[in-house]
């Protein structure tokens, strides 16, 4: 039931969370923590991949609402990408693909992230 | 009872004193007594037998200490031994031998010798009683059997010389009294009660049992070799001198038996008393830990008890909190050691402690709570781990560290130290270990209690929480002669984060609202109660959808946490004309069956407390519609359409399928229906993990004509 992992790796400057699993009221700490660790570390330019996450609840959705305003106040972002359309369906009811970046695919969210930070 | 003793007392003082008499007048007369020398001994011994039985509560007392009875006998011994010396010193006529009889050769010698045999006799009866007293501490069977017969022996040895004259020897009397001597040797080894002594008191034995020997010894040469008081007790009463006899021997045996007995016992005293007061302080702390729950009491005596018993000269003990945080993904930050506070401390200060163990380096502790193990450091001054104390203080000897375990957790640890380098043995670790673990269950108790009432607390706030939202749902649904509204919300646990409500907002129409709080538990009934007020506070005034939604996110987005958010759907139907209007806060689409089509009425709209600004209203649409009759709204919660069934989901066609089929029933029938057909997909009620709120709203252009089932 609560069978919930993230994977973390870099890419292009860019950190990105693997989820994969359940996320609901019982594993979003898992989450939270995963990224609270991220900020912590002053990495602001975050990909969540959401392939393998086969069902997000109102509590894993929180997650990202809490972190979104501190992540963006550093001039960074949380980018949401790979979405399965069970799971677009649960963010779109909500309206947060007007509020978050829901890309694609890692490609077009690093793309975009370069596209933020003209150097 | 006091004028019965006084009374025996007297009796056998007349008794004594008649014989002295009959002893002046059988001085002067000279008379063959005969047989009636058999009378007088009987006489006499009855008076014996009665100061016995008058000076048994005395001195036979078992509760009393066997040391304090040989205290007292040896004082006794002295004060006679000296008395009976200074008496025979007198210089005095002496006896007549004639005919194996004896014959005072003047009146002092008979006033003398009488005086000192009597008072030889009762010191005799007193320690004969005593001996027979210690011969009962401990007893078991055999051993009672032996003193019954000893005691069987020295009568019968007295009672056989009864009609021997004074310087008569029988051969009978002769055998019982070696006998007498003989299980007087069985009965001495019969000390039970040296193991049970004290060192204080086994050393009071030794000197007690030693001066004892040589005396009762002095005092058995005295009476069988002094002439004087010899012949004197012989004439007195030939019975009671084997009775003297033989009591005074087995007397000199047994404080023999008893010196070198506790002599022998004397090195293990010290280990002997060690164990008991273990023993005692482990049995008095298990009853503690089951009895007491106060956690200060306890730990406090723990270390009282650790002090005591091992002699300690300092004894802390600590309670480990919450295990160290794991290191943060970054990995950079310095491991966190564990949190340790001192519950109980004797003779020692946290300065101290501190100085000892600090808590910001690496230390014994660390080390103890890894390996889970006891740990001894035999000289503090040589171990490298204790480098850091200056070379002069305190309490620098020797330390034990003892983990508290439960089930691998550490909860804490137990110290003692002592002055001296190795002064503690395996012994003491093994003791300062059992409590140690006395310890571990006493402060699981205490925090499984905590836990338990902790549980309570929260139920009952669960509880509380249930039956506020209980009444912040509506108890009746609006009604009308053409539509028909049903609804019901069940919480999957204790508390949901389910809403919905209506609102009259005049004559014609009426508001409809079902909504969701993120998160579950109470901190969502809180929320839900947040969103009543606002809907009740707003819907009146607003007369549209939209309006009402865009002022509700601005109520609440300043108020909800920011990881919370509440999704609403919201419809005002004019019950006149059928219009029905619908503004959509990131909650789930309507269904509508319409007679020209079934779909979703799915307005663009975000969430309730997702953003405080202005994209709210300027993404928030309003949907209008007209129903015509038999037209079917369902309003409902994530719930319904998320309800899992071996991973896969009810989703939005199944509801769809349902309420088509069902269509042709009233309002209720139908949620309920709806209700079934989700349940029996997850198959039963039990397996439902999720809110279920739904609202149906049937639309009739004319009075009502659905059937019934």
């Amino acid at each position: 039931m609560s069978d919930f992992r993230i994977a973390q790796r870099e890419h292009e400057s860019v950190h990105v969370l693997e989820l994969r699993g359940y996320l609901d009221a019982h594993t979003a700490p898992k989450l939270e923590e995963a990224l609270q660790g991220l900020l912590n570390n002053e990495r602001y330019n975050i990909i969540v991949n959401c392939k393998d996450l086969s069902y997000i609840s109102s509590a894993g959705l929180g997650v990202f609402m809490a972190f979104i305003e501190d992540v963006r106040k550093h001039k960074g972002d949380i980018k949401l990408t790979n979405m399965t359309p069970k799971v677009y369906n649960v963010f779109d009811l909500l309206g947060f693909p007007l509020l978050y970046d829901i890309l694609k695919d890692e490609h077009e969210a690093v793309r975009r992230f370069k596209e933020a930070t003209p150097r | 009872m006091k004028l019965r003793r006084l009374f025996s007392l007297g009796g056998a003082f007349l008794v004594i004193l008649l014989k002295f008499a009959v002893d002046v007048i059988a001085k002067n007369v000279e008379f063959d007594w005969g047989r009636l020398a058999i009378l007088r001994e009987l006489v006499l011994a009855g008076a014996f037998a009665l100061l016995y039985f008058l000076l048994l509560p005395i001195f036979g007392k078992t509760e009393q200490s066997p040391v304090r009875k040989l205290g007292f006998l040896l004082i006794l011994t002295t004060v006679i031994l000296l008395l009976v010396v200074g008496a025979s010193s007198i210089s005095l006529g002496g006896y007549d031998a004639k005919l194996l009889t004896l014959i005072p050769l003047d009146y002092s010698t008979l006033f003398v010798g009488s005086f000192t045999s009597l008072l030889i006799g009762v010191f005799a009866l007193v320690l004969f009683g005593v001996l027979v007293t210690l011969l009962r501490y401990g007893r078991r069977k055999g051993t009672q059997r032996n003193a019954i017969v000893l005691i069987g022996l020295i009568l019968a040895c007295s009672i056989s010389a009864i009609t021997l004259r004074p310087l008569d020897t029988s051969v009978v009397t002769t055998v019982i009294f070696s006998l007498a001597i003989l299980m007087a040797v069985v009965n001495s080894f019969r000390l039970p009660w040296i193991i049970d002594l004290a060192k204080r008191e086994k050393i009071f034995g030794l000197a007690y049992t030693f001066f004892l020997f040589l005396l009762l010894t002095g005092f058995t040469v005295l009476i069988s070799q002094n002439v004087t008081i010899s012949r004197s007790l012989l004439f007195y009463s030939v019975p009671l001198k084997y009775f003297v006899q033989s009591s005074s021997i087995f007397g000199a045996i047994y404080a023999g038996m008893a010196f070198v007995s506790t002599l022998f016992h004397l090195p293990t005293a010290e280990a002997f008393e060690r164990k008991r007061t273990e023993v005692t302080s482990l049995h008095n702390l298990s009853r503690l830990v089951t009895q007491v729950f106060d956690f200060n009491e306890l730990v406090d005596t723990v270390t009282t008890m650790t002090l005591d018993v091992c002699e300690a000269e300092s004894c802390w003990l600590e309670i480990v909190g919450p295990p160290p945080e794991a290191t943060r993904l970054d990995g950079g930050e310095e491991q966190v050691g564990y949190v340790v506070q001192v519950a109980a401390k004797k003779n020692i200060t946290q300065v101290e402690i501190d100085r000892l163990v600090p808590s910001h380096t690496r230390s014994i502790r660390d080390e103890v709570l890894e390996n889970q193990k006891p740990m001894v450091i035999d000289d503090l001054r040589s171990d490298a781990r204790f480098r850091h104390l200056p070379k002069s203080g305190r309490g620098e000897g020797s330390l034990v560290v003892v983990p508290l375990l439960s089930h691998g957790t550490p909860l804490g640890l137990l110290y003692a130290t002592k002055d001296i380098e190795y002064g503690f043995v395996k012994d003491d670790v093994d003791v300062i270990s059992a409590f140690a673990d006395q310890a571990t269950v006493a402060i699981e108790n205490s925090r499984l209690i905590k836990k338990s009432i902790e549980r309570e607390r929260l139920l009952r706030e669960m509880m509380l929480a249930q039956e506020m939202q209980r009444k912040l749902l509506p108890q009746t649904v609006p009604v009308g002669p053409s539509v028909d509204v049903a609804a019901s919300s069940t919480p999957a646990f204790e508390v949901g984060g389910d809403y919905y409500d209506f609102v009259q907002l005049d004559d014609d129409r009426f508001g409809v609202v079902v909504g969701d709080v993120s998160g579950k538990g109470v901190s969502a009934a809180f929320y839900m109660a947040e969103v009543k007020g606002i809907f009740l506070a707003l819907a009146q005034l607003f007369d549209s959808p939209r309006e009402f939604l865009t002022k509700a996110n601005e109520a609440l987005a300043g108020s909800i946490d920011k990881h919370s958010f509440v999704s609403l759907i919201y419809a005002i139907l004019n019950t006149r004309t059928g219009r029905l209007t619908v503004a959509r806060a990131g909650h789930c689409p309507m269904l509508l069956l319409a007679r020209d089509g079934v779909r979703y009425i799915r307005p663009d709209g975000l969430g309730l407390g997702l953003t405080e600004g202005r994209l709210f209203g300027d993404v928030l649409q309003e949907h209008a519609i007209q129903l015509s009759d038999g037209d079917l709204c369902v309003l409902y919660t994530d719930g319904v359409t998320e309800a899992r069934s071996d991973g896969e989901e009810y989703g939005y066609e199944r509801l769809v399928e349902v309420a088509e089929r069902k269509k042709h029933l009233s309002a209720s029938m139908i949620k309920d229906e709806i209700l079934k057909d989700v349940r029996a997909f997850v198959g039963g009620e039990e397996a439902h993990h999720d809110d279920l709120t739904l609202v149906v709203v049937k639309w009739h252009n004319s009075p009502r004509r659905d059937i019934d089932e």
